[in-house]
């Protein structure tokens, strides 16, 4: 049971990798560098192998990714966007 | 406590150029207002340095420029300018606003625990901006890096404004949301990247300490 669980917990990790390295090859054009704190600035070519490599600028980016998703789905993202009007 | 501003300009990777370059407006709104200025730039970025003059000068409004983590800012490449358990208490019943990542989760707690007066606005999450890598040699001209850069400007500035912290955070914070509105107004493929980005930045900025805190108070 335990083993099984462990392997679903992996099969939902890659899931969530994919569907990250989905979003950064969609939206992030190849002139641009993110800059992630005091880890430094990255092309999305070496963003996409940080998250394959599963180290810590990898989590790091998948954890921001799911916290925006969940906002969205949650209505907190639009909410707070409502909250501003433009000038 | 003296009306003034101590800010470090570290200057050695692109992160640390894009965030001291920036600075320019935050500089240029002390001088608008004759606010008394002491820029630590580049090699002068050490925690002595910084000790001596927050300690000398006993200015109010500290800006600190650097990388950062849940314990420590930096200064000028990895040389610590504030440490939690070291000498976190050179920020206390002091406005410290910390272009950094992470240290709102702990060495802000930690700075303001026996503060009444001041307060330390940061980030307990990592601050992220997108650049633009064709504008490297030109930061000012990037319009992207703009995007998440100008929000946390305007936190220092509108303390300068004679704003209270609560006050400088909101604002801060609502910059952020108007430029995730503008990014996604442009429908382009980036659009839904950088309000991501924008975002993060929005949750993860923090307010400790005391809300009413003002410069013009302390």
């Amino acid at each position: 049971m335990k083993e099984i669980s462990t392997r679903h917990k992996e099969e939902i990790n890659d899931l969530l990798k994919e569907l990250v390295i989905t979003r950064i090859e969609a939206q992030m054009p190849s002139t641009l560098r993110i800059s992630i704190g005091s880890h430094g600035s990255f092309t999305k070519e070496q963003l996409i192998d940080h998250i394959k490599e599963g180290d810590e600028i990898g989590r790091q980016v998948v954890k921001m990714h799911i916290s925006f998703i969940k906002a969205q789905a949650s209505g907190a993202f639009i909410e707070a966007l409502n909250s501003v009007d433009d000038e | 406590m003296n009306k003034g501003l101590i800010i470090t300009l570290p200057r050695y990777d692109e992160v640390t150029e894009y965030i001291s370059q920036f600075s320019k407006e935050i500089l240029k709104e002390a001088h608008l207002r004759g606010i008394p200025l002491k820029e630590l730039r580049d090699k002068g970025c050490t925690r002595k340095e910084f000790e001596k003059v927050a300690k000398g000068l006993n200015y109010g409004l500290i800006v600190l420029n650097g990388h950062g983590s849940n314990t420590a800012i930096e200064g000028h490449k990895d040389q610590i300018l504030v440490e939690s358990g070291v000498n976190e208490e050179i920020l206390r019943d002091k406005i410290t606003y910390a272009r950094s990542c992470d240290a709102g989760a702990q060495l802000g707690h930690d700075a303001m625990k026996l503060n009444i007066e001041g307060c330390f606005i940061g980030y307990e999450l990592p601050f992220v901006f997108y650049h633009d890598a064709e504008r490297e040699t030109n930061p000012l001209k990037d319009n992207t890096a703009k995007l998440f850069l100008e929000p946390s400007n305007a936190i220092p500035i509108s303390i300068m404004k004679g704003n209270v912290a609560e006050q400088a955070h909101e604002n801060g914070r609502k910059l952020l949301l108007k430029n995730m509105r503008k990014a996604l107004r442009q429908k382009t493929s980036d659009s839904l990247g950088f309000a991501e980005g924008l975002w993060n930045n929005y949750i993860g900025q923090v307010l400790l300490g005391n809300p009413n805190a003002s410069l013009y108070n302390l």
